[in-house]
C-alpha cells in the first residue's frame, strides 16, 4: 500500500518540509511502520465515550431554551433533522475511518481524496471550529458554574458566567500540558454517570409528559411559528452532533478498527440523537416553549425542579457541569491532534506538533487550542459561537461525502474499506447535500465568520504549501 | 528454544544490566523498547519526535544480548498502555518468559518462586534450560501452610534438575507472610524466576505480584507467563498478526 507513495514528488512548503509519508502496516492491535509500532489502546467503549461525551453535553444542557424559543415544541424536530444529518454523514465517516484507520479524521480523508487546497482548508477550519465549540461548551459550563453555586444558595449572577469559564478553559489547557492519566477512565464514567442520570430523569418526565402520571401538560401548538425556524433550529442545534467525527481522530488507537470506528460513530450518534429529541420533548412538556426560553442556557434545571423538586434541578445541574466539561476537555484534546495532523503533512509549521520532554504531551498545539479558546470564550456569544463551530463542521461533513464519492469513483488500489457505506451513492450525496444546506439556514452574521475563516485559510494555503502534494498519498 | 522478552522504558534510560545481559545471553531474546505517552498525546506524534534516538539505544542494547550471533532482536512501540503492549508483543513473539530488569552482579545463584497457584512444570523445565551447563545454582522457594505437601512439591520439582547436574537447594517458609519471606529469601540471589498469576484483587490494588517482588529485592525477575485458554491459538498468531513485518536482528 505504500510502494507508489515512495516514488511520489510530495512537494515542500515554504520552509522545504514535506509531508511524513511512510509506509505502514495496519493490524487490529497495532499500526506497524518500519522501524516501530503504534499500540491500538481503544475499545468500542472507549470510542463510543468519546462520541457520546462530546456530543452530549450541548444538546441537552445548552440549547433546550434557544431551541423551544426559536421554534416552539417543533425544536424537538430540530433536532431529530440534526440526527439524521449527522448520521448521513457518520456513515461515510466510517467508511473512510476503516479504509484509512489513522489520526487526524474528516481533515485526512478529505486531504487523501480531494487534495491539498480542500485539506488545508479543512485542516485549519477544523481547528478552528473545534477552538469555536469549545469555546461554546466552556461558556455553557459557566452558566452552570454559577447555577450550581445558586443551588448551593450562593447567588453570583450571571456576571460571573464569562470568567469562570475562562478560568476553567485556563485550567483544561494547563491540566492537558501537563497530563491527564486516566482521563479517558474518568470519561468513560462520566459519560455512564450522565447516561444514567438522564435515562432515569427522561424515563420520569416522559411517562409524565404523555400523560401516564401526574396531571397531563398544558397543550401546546407543536410548531407555532411555522416551519422555517424548525430548519434555522437544526442547524443552530448541530452544534450538539460535532462529537462522532472526533471519534475518527482517534481512529489510529483503536482496537479492530474495521468494526470498532462504525458502530462507535453511527452508534453514539443514535444514542444522542434520542435522548436529544425525548429531552426537547419533556422539557417542552414541562413548561411552554416561552416560558422556557425565559430560563435561558440553563433551562433545562428548570425543569429538573419541576419534575422531581429540587433533586431534579440538582441532579441536572450536577450532569450540566459534568457534561459540558467532558465536551469541553475533549474538544480541547482533539484541536491539538488536528493541529498535528496538518503539521504532519506540512501545512504548518512542523514546530506546532512538538512533543514536551518533561510530560510527554503536545504544548505547542495545546497551546495554539487553548490561546484563542480562551479569546473565543470572552465573547460570551453562545449562539454565534456554536453557529460558527457548526458552519465549519458541517463544511467539512459535506466535503467528507464529496471525499468518498471522489474516492470510490477512481477507486485506488490501496482504498479497501472494511464498512461500505449501504445505499451508495445516495446515501454520501444527501449527506452532502443536507450538510451544505443546513449552512444556509445559518443567521448572516456566523455566515460571514465562517466565509472568513475559509478564505483566511485558502490564503495560508496558497502562501505557505502551494507546492505541496497529498492527494492520494497514504 | 524460549524466547525472552525484555521490556524497557527505552527513552527514560533503562537498560539491561551486565549480569543479566549474561545471563539471558544463550536464550533467545527480544528486547521490547515502549514508550508510553498521556492520552492526549497520540503515539504516532511521539515517534515522529523520538524514533531516531530510540532506535539507536535499542540497537546498541540488543547487541549486548546476542544480536550479533542472531540470537535477539528488538522492537519499538509506542503505546498508551504497557501491559498491554507487553501482552500483545509476548504473544507475536511466542516469548514464554518477559523480564523485569534489575541491577545485578554476575549471576550464580538463582531463586526460583513455586509460591501460590503457577505452572511448576513450565517453571521448572524453563530453568533447567536457562541455566543449560553453566555453573548456576538454583533455590526453589515456597511458601504455604501445608508443611508436608509443600515438602512433596518441592522435592518433585527439584529432582529433575538434580538430574541435570544444576546445584538444587529448596526452602520451604511455613506459615510466614509468603510475599515478605519471598524478599527476605532474594536477598541471598541473584535475580528471581517467579510465575505469573492469574489477575486478582490483590495485584488490582497492590500492583502486579513481579513488580512488586522486582522493586521489593532491587535485582531482576524473570517471569513464566500464565498460558491462557486456548493456548494453540497464540501459537499460530505470529504470522497472521504481523503479516508483512520486515526482518530485523538488530542489523537495521
Amino acid at each position: 500500500m505504500s510502494g507508489e507513495s515512495a516514488v511520489r514528488d510530495e512537494g515542500t512548503n515554504i520552509d522545504g518540509d514535506t509531508p511524513l509519508v511512510e509506509s505502514t502496516v495496519e493490524t487490529d492491535e497495532a499500526t506497524i511502520t518500519d522501524e516501530s509500532e503504534l499500540e491500538r489502546t481503544l475499545g468500542l467503549s472507549g470510542g463510543l465515550a468519546i462520541g457520546i461525551g462530546t456530543m452530549i453535553g450541548a444538546g441537552i444542557f445548552v440549547f433546550p431554551g434557544l431551541a423551544a424559543g426559536n421554534a416552539g415544541p417543533a425544536a424537538a424536530g430540530s433536532f431529530a433533522i440534526g440526527a439524521v444529518v449527522a448520521l448521513l454523514v457518520a456513515l461515510p465517516t466510517s467508511e473512510l475511518a476503516t479504509a484509512m484507520p489513522r489520526s487526524g479524521g474528516g481533515y485526512y480523508y478529505i486531504s487523501r481524496g480531494l487534495g491539498t487546497l480542500a485539506g488545508t482548508v479543512v485542516g485549519l477550519s477544523l481547528w478552528f471550529g473545534l477552538v469555536f465549540a469549545t469555546a461554546f461548551y466552556l461558556v455553557g459550563f459557566g452558566y452552570y458554574a454559577v447555577d450550581t453555586l445558586a443551588e448551593l444558595g450562593i447567588a453570583v449572577g450571571d456576571r460571573l458566567v464569562i470568567p469562570i469559564a475562562v478560568l476553567f478553559g485556563a485550567g483544561f489547557t494547563v491540566l492537558n500540558v501537563t497530563g491527564t492519566e486516566n482521563a479517558a477512565k474518568l470519561q468513560n464514567g462520566i459519560v455512564a454517570l450522565l447516561l444514567s442520570i438522564l435515562i432515569a430523569f427522561l424515563g420520569y418526565g416522559g411517562l409524565d409528559a404523555i400523560g401516564l402520571i401526574g396531571e397531563s401538560a398544558a397543550p401546546e401548538q407543536f410548531a407555532p411559528l411555522g416551519a422555517l425556524p424548525v430548519v434555522t433550529t437544526a442547524a443552530l442545534v448541530f452544534t450538539s452532533y460535532l462529537g462522532f467525527a472526533q471519534v475518527a481522530t482517534v481512529a489510529g488507537e483503536m482496537k479492530e478498527p474495521g468494526r470498532n470506528l462504525p458502530l462507535a460513530m453511527v452508534g453514539s450518534v443514535l444514542v444522542v440523537g434520542v435522548l436529544y429529541v425525548v429531552t426537547i420533548f419533556v422539557a417542552t412538556s414541562a413548561f411552554g416553549s416561552e416560558t422556557l426560553a425565559g430560563f435561558g442556557e440553563t433551562a433545562m434545571v428548570e425543569v429538573g425542579r419541576h419534575y422531581l423538586g429540587s433533586i431534579g434541578a440538582f441532579a441536572i445541574v450536577f450532569g450540566g457541569l459534568l457534561a459540558t466539561m467532558s465536551s469541553a476537555n475533549a474538544s480541547v484534546l482533539s484541536t491539538s491532534r488536528a493541529i498535528y495532523a496538518v503539521s504532519r503533512d506540512a501545512l504548518l509549521p512542523r514546530g506546532a506538533s512538538r512533543i514536551n520532554l518533561r510530560y510527554g504531551t503536545p504544548h505547542v498545539a495545546l497551546g495554539m487550542a487553548g490561546g484563542p479558546i480562551l479569546v473565543l470564550t470572552a465573547t460570551g456569544r453562545v449562539e454565534l459561537l456554536a453557529e460558527v463551530a457548526s458552519f465549519l463542521h458541517l463544511l467539512m461533513y459535506g466535503l467528507i461525502c464529496v471525499a468518498l464519492i471522489a474516492l470510490r469513483r477512481d477507486e485506488p488500489e490501496w482504498y479497501d474499506p472494511d464498512f461500505r457505506v449501504p445505499g451508495y451513492p445516495v446515501v454520501p450525496a444527501l449527506g452532502a447535500i443536507a450538510s451544505f444546506a443546513l449552512i444556509a439556514f445559518m443567521q448572516p452574521a456566523s455566515r460571514y465568520v465562517g466565509i472568513g475563516i475559509v478564505i483566511a485559510t485558502a490564503g495560508w494555503y496558497a502562501y505557505y504549501a502551494r507546492d505541496v502534494d497529498l492527494k492520494g498519498a497514504l | 528454544m524460549t524466547r525472552i522478552l525484555v521490556p524497557l522504558a527505552i527513552l527514560e534510560g533503562e537498560s539491561i544490566s551486565a549480569g543479566l545481559a549474561s545471563l539471558l545471553e544463550p536464550m533467545n531474546v527480544t528486547v521490547l523498547g515502549y514508550h508510553v505517552l498521556p492520552e492526549q498525546t497520540p503515539p504516532d506524534q511521539a515517534r515522529v519526535q523520538y524514533e531516531e534516538r530510540a532506535i539507536d539505544a535499542l540497537e546498541d542494547l540488543a547487541t549486548e544480548v546476542g544480536a550479533d550471533d542472531g540470537t535477539a532482536d528488538y522492537r519499538l512501540v509506542f503505546t498508551h498502555d504497557r501491559e498491554q503492549t507487553i501482552d500483545r508483543v509476548a504473544a507475536e513473539t511466542g516469548a514464554d518468559v518477559y523480564a523485569i530488569t534489575g541491577a545485578t552482579g554476575p549471576v550464580d545463584r538463582l531463586l526460583v518462586a513455586l509460591t501460590g497457584d503457577v505452572a511448576v512444570e513450565r517453571i521448572v523445565s524453563f530453568v533447567a534450560d536457562l541455566v543449560g551447563d553453566r555453573e548456576i545454582g538454583a533455590t526453589l522457594f515456597l511458601a504455604t501452610d501445608d508443611e508436608e505437601g509443600g515438602r512433596e512439591l518441592l522435592e518433585m520439582a527439584a529432582t529433575p534438575l538434580a538430574d541435570r547436574g544444576i546445584d538444587v537447594r529448596t526452602d520451604l517458609a511455613i506459615d510466614e507472610p509468603p510475599f515478605e519471606a519471598l524478599i527476605d529469601a532474594a536477598a541471598d540471589h541473584d535475580a528471581v524466576v517467579m510465575g505469573e498469576r492469574a489477575p486478582s484483587l490483590r495485584s488490582l490494588v497492590f500492583g502486579e505480584e513481579a513488580d512488586r517482588v522486582a522493586a521489593g529485592s532491587v535485582g531482576p525477575v524473570l517471569v513464566v507467563r500464565r498460558q491462557e485458554e486456548g493456548a494453540e491459538e497464540t501459537a499460530d498468531r505470529p504470522s497472521e498478526a504481523a503479516p508483512d513485518r520486515p526482518a530485523r536482528d538488530g542489523e537495521s
